[in-house]
């Protein structure tokens, strides 16, 4: 198998993805002229910026984002209390129209938002009249003030439902409903979609959050001259969440439509382990604020490659292969213990690993101070691997299974005459 | 001489730092500035915690920041180098001392000073170190300069274009703020003079005067020979225009493989001379000045002479120097256990025509010096005989350290003199204070 027997399409709701790579609704698809250089670069589609219907004027707050850093990283999250387009709606739809003509093998898909049915319903005919392939529904802007909009609607399940039947009713391309994290089961929501008529889900918006303080003003970032506000966190740091919610809706056999993962991606990894939790399609837009457009060719490149090493020729292969193996905690095998292995051939002699198992392990280092280097003490390891994560080196951590008959020492007792003063009854439980 | 840090490119540095266990840079510091610990503080964003550790452990942190050889020290000992390269410990430590000034970060409380004058001879590094912490702990501290201005090797002693003096006064600033007083123009020269503060109510004295005369290599030299130590101070005094002239478009040649011989060299180079030569007498990895300073003394264009004896210089019939006869050499077969020595190649002679010569080959005491201290032993090359673990010396009131102690070595050795004395004079001091109770 090489490069050229991958195949890298994906039929998502009827319409064919030459990829999986779109960009989503936000900054990085706010005009044709960004979306164009989009596609020229690789990306196989676009969600545009959620449009608006000219009834109330959108200002975007100034300034309008907020970085948040770790060490040397800029940007693991990004802090955005953008609107809607603030384009006129002819505008955006004189878009529309080039984009179809100049990219006739391009999805369009139209990312709206109402206040009110008709507003939903007048937008979604907007959308399909002037060349939109699909419609994305956003539930999910944590910018909303008003009630009924936004969030708020992702919030107020009926209202989901609702609003997806009345686009259902006066258009006929597939239409996405895009989820809010901001909740606690998103299964139930997309239930609500999908009994409105949604053809898929797409997940996760941003997380609502707060990035930090102005320590200067006493004001949370981003300042918008001195107030701030609960906003849309994105960025690496929300891929854990949104990869949980995928996977929860594609485990969901109610649910069973088809997933758009969105949440944190910006390398083929990412957006494999999308793909292997159920997505079918992904979405993003940090990773472009971070790094430009060209990172698609790193996703496809990488996605590729895998592809050949693992010999799977065909993406929709690889949709959920992840989900079989995803279980609740209490059916793991835990008579099947473990440790960590140290290959000290490559120490670099920092005792990181030390300081850490130490102060949050089971203290199962010794350091030997003339080496520069730990002495692993295997039955009292706790094998939760927090040395492999603060260690330099590559690989020089592993985890081993050990023996079945192998125990592992208890925690030490500091002094064991102590025992005789305590007060203590076993715990009886009385409701049987 | 490459850039300071600012404070994203320290930022970024220090992230990289592994924050060892038990780390091994702090240990790899003569003066215990405590990288391991600093940096830490920085990359957990405690800037000003960073900022007091350095300068509570070390009064001249920003001068050993820029000054000390690194890759021979701390950076030496940094884990990070079998990753990829060490930490830029002393670009990070020069970059956090100058930022407290940005930020108008004053390290220290003004202490009260209750306890004894005490007195200190000579503003060097070892002076400044030891009248800091002496004010620290609550003596009322002089330190005597014979020169205009306080700072000794680190003022007259570098180029201005290595170590600039913006940031010894920031550090001077920090020391008088700690109330060292200063008596600069205050040349302690007469016989017993050092000895003699005893008796004009110092209760203990610390000696630091450093090594101000220079070694020389050929006797009688002719006009136009220079030793580094008179070159480098004219380059700081009212003489700075006419050495620059001096050397202005001539041809130069400076000998020596030492840190103070680059310097010189990378002096003559920024004066302007057509051609700088560097005659070193063994290998270029034999030079014991650090690398960093070799590269970028080659990058001022210098021309290395390596394996070459200086033997005789030439003059023409007025007695001015016309060049410098030298011997190629090569090095003595490896006997594996000495460091290879320069041999001399039989009728390899031959002449390097050159204006002007700078003599660095190192610096030594003067022959006159204990003249000061008469009761102060000293041994035959006039350096003064203290034990580095108290810095005392055959009289109990008088200490001392730094290169007039340890000979030619190291800034970060003077400042860690100056801490080790203090903590001696302070015991002796108290010790007194018993009795007399």
């Amino acid at each position: 198998m090489n490069k050229n027997s991958i195949d890298l399409s994906i039929d998502f709701c009827g319409v064919n993805f030459k990829n999986p790579f779109l960009l989503s609704s936000s900054p990085v698809s706010n005009s044709a002229e960004m979306v164009a250089r989009s596609f020229d670069a690789g990306w196989s589609g676009v969600v545009f910026k959620t449009l608006n219907s000219d009834t109330v004027p959108i200002i975007h707050p100034s300034p309008r984002m907020y970085g948040y850093g770790y060490g040397r990283k800029k940007l693991v999250g990004l802090q955005n209390v953008e609107m809607i387009s603030d384009r006129p709606l002819k505008d955006n739809l004189a878009d529309f129209l080039y984009l179809k003509k100049k990219y006739p093998g391009h999805v369009l898909i139209s990312s709206i938002m109402g206040f009110s049915n008709d507003e939903w319903a007048y937008l979604a005919k907007a959308s399909e009249d002037n060349g939109a392939d699909m419609l994305e529904l956003n539930f999910s802007c944590p910018h909303m003030a008003v009630e009924g909009a936004g969030h708020h609607v992702g919030q107020a399940f009926d209202l989901i439902e609702k609003f997806t039947t009345t686009v259902k009713e006066c258009v006929s391309i597939p239409v996405i409903a895009k989820m809010t994290p901001n909740i606690t089961d998103m299964t139930e929501p997309a239930i609500y979609a999908k009994n409105g008529g949604a053809d898929a889900i797409s997940a996760i918006n941003t997380v609502s959050g707060i990035s930090g303080i102005d320590l200067d003003a006493i004001v949370p970032t981003p300042n918008i001259f001195g107030l701030s506000s609960n906003s849309g966190t994105s960025g690496p740091v929300i891929k854990p969440i949104g990869l949980r919610f995928i996977s929860d809706m594609a485990k969901c056999d109610e649910l069973s439509l088809p997933l758009s993962g969105i949440g944190g991606i910006e390398t083929w990894i990412d957006a494999l382990e999308y793909i292997l939790l159920g997505a079918s399609t992904i979405q993003v837009t940090t990773g472009i604020i971070h790094y430009g457009y060209d990172i698609v060719e790193d996703m496809i490149e990488g996605l590729t490659d895998f592809m050949v090493e693992k010999k799977i020729a065909k993406l929709s292969d690889l949709v959920g292969k992840a989900l079989g193996s995803l279980k609740t905690t209490d059916q793991f095998d835990l008579k099947r213990q473990g440790c960590s292995v140290y290959d000290l051939e490559k120490c670099v002699g920092c005792g990181q690993c030390y300081t850490v198992c130490k102060d949050a392990g089971g203290f199962a280092l010794e350091w030997d101070e003339k080496k520069r280097q730990p002495v692993l003490i295997e039955d009292k390891c706790l094998s939760c691997m927090i040395c492999s994560f603060v260690c330099p080196v590559k690989d020089l951590i592993t985890f081993k299974e050990m023996p079945e008959n192998w125990k592992r020492e208890d925690a030490v007792v500091m002094d064991e005459s102590l025992k005789t003063k305590i007060k203590y009854e076993p715990f009886k439980n009385f409701i049987k | 001489m490459d850039k300071r840090f600012d404070y994203s490119q320290a930022a970024a540095e220090a992230d990289r730092c592994l924050l060892c266990h038990d780390a091994p840079c702090s240990k790899g510091c003569p003066a215990n500035t405590d990288p391991g610990k600093f940096i830490r503080k920085f990359k957990l964003k405690n800037i000003k915690g960073a900022i007091r550790t350095i300068k509570e452990n070390n009064i001249m942190g920003g001068a050993c920041g820029v000054l000390c050889p690194t890759s021979k020290l701390c950076e030496k000992e940094c884990c990070s180098s079998e990753l990829d390269r060490p930490i830029r410990i002393g670009k990070i430590q020069e970059f956090l001392v100058r930022y407290g000034k940005d930020i108008e970060f004053q390290v220290f409380e003004k202490p009260e000073a209750l306890l004894e004058k005490v007195a200190v001879i000579g503003s060097g590094p070892a002076g400044l170190s030891c009248g800091a912490e002496l004010a620290k702990k609550g003596y009322q501290v002089t330190v005597f300069e014979k020169e205009s201005e306080p700072g000794g090797v680190l003022r007259y002693g570098v180029p201005a274009y290595r170590f600039d003096k913006e940031l010894l006064s920031q550090e001077l600033d920090d020391i008088k703020h700690l109330g060292v007083k200063f008596e600069c123009d205050c040349d302690i020269k007469n016989p017993g003079e050092a000895e003699e503060l005893l008796n004009k109510g110092f209760k203990a004295v610390f000696i630091a005067t450093g090594l101000w005369d220079a070694a020389t290599i050929l006797s009688n030299p002719p006009d136009g020979v220079y030793n580094s130590v008179e070159f480098l101070l004219n380059s700081h005094t009212e003489q700075m225009d006419i050495l620059n002239n001096e050397v202005k478009n001539k041809k130069v040649a400076v000998i020596g493989g030492g840190s103070v011989a680059m310097d010189c060299a990378g002096l003559a180079s920024k004066f302007q001379a057509s051609d700088v030569y560097l005659v070193y007498r063994r290998s270029f990895c034999q030079m014991p000045a650090e690398k960093d300073e070799l590269f970028d003394t080659l990058e001022d264009n210098v021309h290395f002479m390596i394996l070459n004896q200086p033997k005789e210089y030439i003059k023409d019939q007025d007695g001015r120097l016309t060049g410098i006869k030298l011997i190629r050499t090569r090095l003595s077969d490896p006997d594996g256990t000495n460091r290879r020595s320069p041999v001399e190649i039989k009728d390899s002679q031959w002449v390097l025509d050159v204006d002007l010569v700078v003599e660095a080959i190192g610096n030594k005491a003067f022959d006159n010096s204990n003249d000061l201290y008469p009761d102060v032993d000293v041994d035959d090359k006039n350096l003064i005989k203290a034990s580095l673990d108290d810095c005392q010396t055959s009289n109990k009131a008088i200490f001392a350290g730094g290169d007039i102690v340890r000979g030619p070595s190291l800034v970060v050795n003077a400042v860690q003199d100056g801490k080790t004395a203090a903590d001696a004079m302070d015991s002796y001091l108290k010790k007194g204070r018993t009795n007399n109770e």
